[in-house]
C-alpha cells in the first residue's frame, strides 16, 4: 500500500481551488457573447392563461427575445419526462400529465414557468419580465396531499382523475390481514413526513451555447449526472441528438439530490442559445429556487403493527399519500414505492409487511428524491411504530428493538430487499453502551431534582446503499439500469487519469478515486488525476446520487484497475524477458519471482507505448483500459441513532400580564 | 435608475481599478462580472448565507448588499486577495484544508474571509460558543459546522503574531 492509499491521512486534492476562491462553478463560467436569461413565474398555484402579451417586453432596452410555450411547442421541443414506470395495483400504468418545459396554456404551482426573457445583461432580462403581461383566469388549487383525491378537489390535470397519478401496493394484504388477526396488540400511528426544500448552497445555474457551424449544443449545468441529463435533453426533450449535444458539469455547490433532475430552465437555455444565436445563462436566485427545485418527502400514512404476545412483531401495514407536486419530476414514482415501501422492514423480522401508496398531483412544486430518498421517510414509520409499541406495551424500547432483529443471514424480507449480512445486537450495544443508556434513569432523576427535563431516543434502521442492482431496478420499472463506468489512462510519463461516469458536489472524489489508485499502483496521488463531468470526455456513466459513487463507481475503477495490472505485466514481461506468469507486480514494482529482476511502474508504463520493442509480439501499444460494474445487490447499512437532550423548566411570564405564569421548555443543551 | 451608469474607483487586492457600471450594481456585480473575480459567490441574493463576504476597509461585509458606487475610494480585499499568489496561503486558508473544513467549497471563501475579521476583532483565542455565534451569517450546507469551527479555531491560533489582514490589502 502506498503513503497515499486507502486510509491514509491525505488532505484533499480539491481544496486548494475551493479556498483560494479558483473553483469553477457554473455561474463562473462566461462564454464570449452570453445573454442572459430571467424567467417570469407564475405567481398562482392553479390558473389558465388566457393570453401573454409580451409587446411592452420586447422593446424593453436590451432585449433579444422573449420566449413562451406556444414558441416552444412551435419548435417540437418535448416535454420533460419521468423516467420510472410504476404501474397500479390494476395493472394501468402511472399517469404522467404533460410537462412543458413553458406553461402552455395553464400554470400549475407558484413558480411554474411562462415566460423567459434573453437580454443583455441580467438587470435588463429582469426589467423586461416585469413587463410582460399575462391575464390569468384563477382556479381552486389543492396544496394537501389528502385533500387532493377527495371528491370536489380542483382537478389538475386531465389524465389523472381524482389527481391520482397511481395506486401502488408491495406485499401480500391478506397475509398481512390474518396475521393481525391473530395479534394481543396493534399500534396505530398517523404520521405527516413534511416537505422540505433542499436548498444546495449553490443555486442551480446552466448555459446553453448553440454552435451552428456544427449544430452541436453545449450546456454547462449543476447536474450531479450529467449523461442522464443529456440523454434525457436528447432522447426525450428531442433538442438534438445525443452526439450533438455536450453536457458539462463542472464543480457543483452542493445537490443533496435536487440537483439529479432534468429541469425547464436548462432545457430553455439551450433553445433559447439556438434561438437567439447568442450563449444563454441563467442563474437561480435564492427565492426562486424554493419555487423551483423540486422537493422532498411529503408523505401522509397511516401505519400499524401487530404484536403477539411475546412483543414479537406479527406484520406491519401502511397507506400512504404521496404528494408528488403539480408534474412528476424525473424520478418522482420511485421514491415513495420502491424507494420507500422496500426499507419498511428496517432491521427487524416482520413476517408480513403490506404497504398501499396512493401518489397525487397538486398545485405544489414538483416532489423528488431528497437525502435518502424514500428510505428515511420508510425508517420514520417503522421507527415511530417500534417506539410508540414499546410505550403502549411497557417495554424498554431498546429491548423491544432487539427481541425483533433480523438475526440470520442472508434475510429475505416481505418487500422485496435480501439483506447479506449484519449484526444488529452488536451495533445496538455498542450504541447504548456510548449513550450510557443504563445511567440514564438515574441521570433523569438528578435532572428532575434540579427542574431539567431529560429525554433519550434510539433509532436503528437500514439505508440501502450503493444504488443500484440493474436487474433489481430494472424488474422495478427503472428506465436506465444503475452500473457505474471508470476507464484509466496510464500516460507514458507514468502518471494517471481516471474517467468515472460518477460526479462530485462536494464528496471529494478528486481524492477518494485517487487514493484508490495510488493503492493500487503504488503512485503517489499527486500523479493521479481525476477526470468527471463532461460527455465529451467521460464515456456514459450514471452520476452521483443514493451513496453510489464509492460503492459502484469506485468498484468500476477498481475493475479497469485490474485490466491495467494486466496488462502491464504483459509489458514487464517482455522488458524482463521473463514468463507473464512469473511477474508479480506490488508496491509499485513489477518484480520477476524469486529472482532480483524488476522494473519500475514508470519504466513499464513508458515501454507500453514504444511499440517496436515489441515487434512480432501480441500486444498492443498503450495502456488504457475501461470498466463496467453492475453491483449484485445493494449495500445495507444498519445505523443506531441515539439522541438525548435536557430542557430546562422554566417559568415565563406572559407579556399579558392578565394570564398567570406559564410555563415552557426551552431547549439549553444537546449532550 | 436603471441604465445610468457612473464611473467608480476602488482598490481590489491591492490593485487601483475604475470601472463604468449601472447605478444598481452591486459590489458582488462588480467583482464577479466586471473584474471576474469569481471566488465570491452569490448563494441567497438576500444576505443570509454569507457566500458573498469580502473586505471593504478591512472589515467583513457582504457584498451582495452594498451598491458599487458606495464604495468610491474604498480598499476591498476578496478571498483571490487573501494569500499572494503562488506563494504560501493564508493561515486561515491553510486550516480550513487541514481541519477539512469544506466540502462543495461554494460557501468556503465566504467562510474564511468572516473567520479573519472575526480574528481581527476577538483575537487569536477563541472558543467554540464565540465562533458558532460569529458565524450566524454564514450558511454551509454540507458539513455540519464542526469541522469550520475546529478549522476558525486553528487558523486564529495560527494567525497569532501575523497580520490580520493580507498582504495585498496592505
Amino acid at each position: 500500500m502506498s503513503a497515499t492509499g486507502i486510509g491514509a491521512a491525505v488532505r484533499r486534492k480539491e481544496d486548494r481551488r475551493f479556498i483560494t476562491g479558483t473553483g469553477h462553478y457554473t455561474d463562473d463560467i462566461n462564454r464570449p457573447g452570453q445573454a442572459y436569461a430571467n424567467f417570469l413565474r407564475s405567481p398562482h398555484a392553479h390558473a389558465t392563461i388566457k393570453s401573454i402579451d409580451a409587446t411592452a417586453a420586447a422593446k424593453m432596452p436590451g432585449v433579444l427575445a422573449v420566449l413562451a410555450g406556444a414558441d416552444l411547442a412551435a419548435d417540437k421541443i418535448g416535454n420533460l419526462i419521468c423516467g420510472w414506470m410504476i404501474h397500479s395495483k390494476d395493472g394501468s400504468p402511472m399517469k404522467m400529465a404533460p410537462h412543458p418545459a413553458l406553461a402552455l396554456g395553464k400554470v400549475c404551482h407558484v413558480g411554474d414557468p411562462i415566460a423567459v426573457v434573453v437580454a443583455e445583461t441580467l438587470a435588463q432580462a429582469r426589467d423586461a419580465a416585469e413587463k410582460i403581461a399575462v391575464d390569468y383566469a384563477v382556479l381552486p388549487a389543492v396544496a394537501d396531499p389528502a385533500a387532493a383525491q377527495k371528491s370536489g378537489a380542483p382537478q389538475i390535470h386531465d389524465i389523472a382523475p381524482n389527481n391520482t397519478i397511481y395506486q401502488w401496493h408491495l406485499g401480500d394484504a391478506s397475509a398481512v390481514e390474518a396475521a393481525f388477526r391473530t395479534a394481543k396488540h396493534v399500534t396505530r400511528l398517523d404520521i405527516v413526513n413534511n416537505r422540505l426544500v433542499p436548498n444546495a448552497i449553490e443555486p442551480r445555474a446552466a448555459i446553453g451555447d448553440y454552435d451552428a457551424g456544427t449544430g452541436t449544443f453545449t450546456l454547462w449545468n449543476t447536474t450531479q449526472n450529467p449523461h442522464v441529463a443529456r440523454l434525457v435533453i436528447a432522447a426525450f426533450v428531442g433538442m438534438a441528438p445525443e452526439h450533438k449535444l455536450r453536457v458539462i458539469a463542472p464543480d457543483v455547490g452542493g445537490g443533496f439530490g435536487s440537483k439529479i433532475f432534468i429541469y425547464p430552465e436548462e432545457v430553455v437555455a439551450l433553445w433559447a442559445s439556438k434561438r437567439v444565436g447568442r450563449p444563454v445563462k441563467w442563474v437561480a436566485e435564492r427565492s426562486e429556487a424554493f419555487v423551483a427545485d423540486a422537493h422532498g418527502r411529503d408523505h401522509v400514512t397511516h401505519a400499524e403493527m401487530a404484536f403477539d404476545a411475546e412483543g414479537k412483531i406479527l406484520g406491519l401495514r401502511a397507506k400512504t399519500i404521496a404528494n408528488l407536486g403539480a408534474y412528476m419530476s424525473t424520478f418522482s414514482s420511485s421514491v415513495p414505492t420502491y424507494l420507500y415501501a422496500t426499507l419498511l422492514s428496517g432491521q427487524y423480522e416482520i413476517p408480513q409487511i403490506y404497504c398501499e401508496v396512493d401518489a397525487v398531483y397538486t398545485n405544489t412544486v414538483p416532489v423528488d428524491a431528497y437525502r435518502g430518498a424514500g428510505r428515511p421517510e420508510a425508517t420514520f414509520v417503522v421507527e415511530r411504530l417500534v417506539e410508540v409499541s414499546a410505550r403502549e406495551l411497557g417495554q424498554d424500547p431498546a429491548e423491544l428493538r432487539r427481541k425483533n432483529f433480523i438475526r440470520i443471514f442472508p434475510h429475505q424480507t416481505p418487500v422485496i430487499m435480501a439483506y447479506d449480512a449484519g449484526d444488529y445486537n452488536a451495533s445496538l450495544k455498542k450504541a447504548m453502551e456510548l449513550a450510557d443508556y443504563k445511567g440514564f434513569g438515574r441521570r433523569k432523576r438528578e435532572s428532575a431534582r434540579n427542574g431539567k427535563l431529560r429525554g433519550i431516543g434510539l433509532s436503528t434502521y437500514i439505508e440501502a446503499c450503493g444504488i443500484a442492482p440493474s436487474q433489481a431496478v430494472g424488474s422495478l420499472g427503472a428506465g436506465v439500469g444503475l452500473w457505474e463506468s471508470a476507464e484509466v489512462r496510464v500516460n507514458p510519463t507514468g502518471s494517471v487519469e481516471i474517467l468515472t461516469g460518477s460526479h462530485a458536489h462536494g464528496q471529494g472524489h478528486e481524492t477518494t478515486f485517487a487514493q484508490l489508485v495510488s493503492d493500487r499502483l503504488g503512485i503517489p496521488i499527486d500523479n493521479i488525476s481525476v477526470v468527471h463531468g463532461d460527455t465529451d470526455k467521460v464515456q456514459f456513466g450514471m452520476g452521483t446520487y443514493g451513496s453510489r459513487s464509492g460503492a459502484v463507481g469506485m468498484s468500476a475503477l477498481a475493475k479497469a484497475l485490474d485490466k491495467i495490472e494486466a496488462k502491464a505485466k504483459k509489458v514487464a514481461a517482455h522488458m524482463l524477458e521473463a514468463a507473464e506468469g512469473d511477474i508479480e507486480f506490488k508496491d509499485g514494482k513489477f518484480n520477476v519471482a524469486g529472482t532480483d529482476k524488476s522494473a519500475a511502474w514508470g519504466d513499464v508504463a513508458l515501454n507500453a507505448y514504444i511499440a517496436h520493442k515489441f515487434s512480432g509480439q501480441e500486444l498492443e501499444p498503450g495502456l488504457k483500459e475501461g470498466a463496467f460494474y453492475d453491483p449484485i445487490n445493494f449495500t445495507f447499512r444498519p445505523v443506531v441513532t441515539s439522541a438525548k437532550w435536557k430542557w430546562t423548566r422554566r417559568p415565563v411570564i406572559p407579556k399579558s400580564r392578565r394570564g398567570l405564569p406559564s410555563t415552557i421548555s426551552a431547549l439549553s443543551s444537546i449532550r | 435608475m436603471a441604465g445610468e451608469t457612473a464611473a467608480v474607483s476602488m482598490t481590489v487586492n491591492g490593485k487601483p481599478i475604475t470601472a463604468n457600471v449601472d447605478a444598481r450594481t452591486l459590489l458582488v456585480q462588480l467583482l464577479r462580472e466586471h473584474l471576474r473575480l469569481t471566488g465570491t459567490h452569490v448563494g441567497c441574493d438576500t444576505s443570509q448565507c454569507g457566500a458573498c463576504v469580502v473586505h471593504v476597509n478591512g472589515k467583513a461585509i457582504k457584498s451582495c448588499t452594498v451598491l458599487a458606487l458606495q464604495l468610491e475610494g474604498a480598499n476591498v480585499l476578496t478571498i483571490e486577495g487573501l494569500a499572494a499568489p503562488d506563494g504560501p496561503l493564508h493561515p486561515m486558508q491553510e486550516a480550513f484544508r487541514e481541519n477539512h473544513g469544506l466540502q462543495c467549497g461554494f460557501c468556503t471563501p465566504g467562510m474564511i474571509m468572516t473567520a479573519v475579521d472575526l480574528v481581527r476583532r476577538k483575537g487569536n483565542d477563541l472558543d467554540d460558543r464565540t465562533i458558532r455565534e460569529e458565524l450566524e451569517g454564514n450558511i454551509c450546507r454540507c458539513t455540519g459546522y464542526h469541522n469550520i469551527v475546529k478549522a476558525i479555531a486553528a487558523g486564529a491560533r495560527a494567525m497569532r503574531g501575523g497580520s490580520t489582514t493580507s498582504k495585498a490589502a496592505e
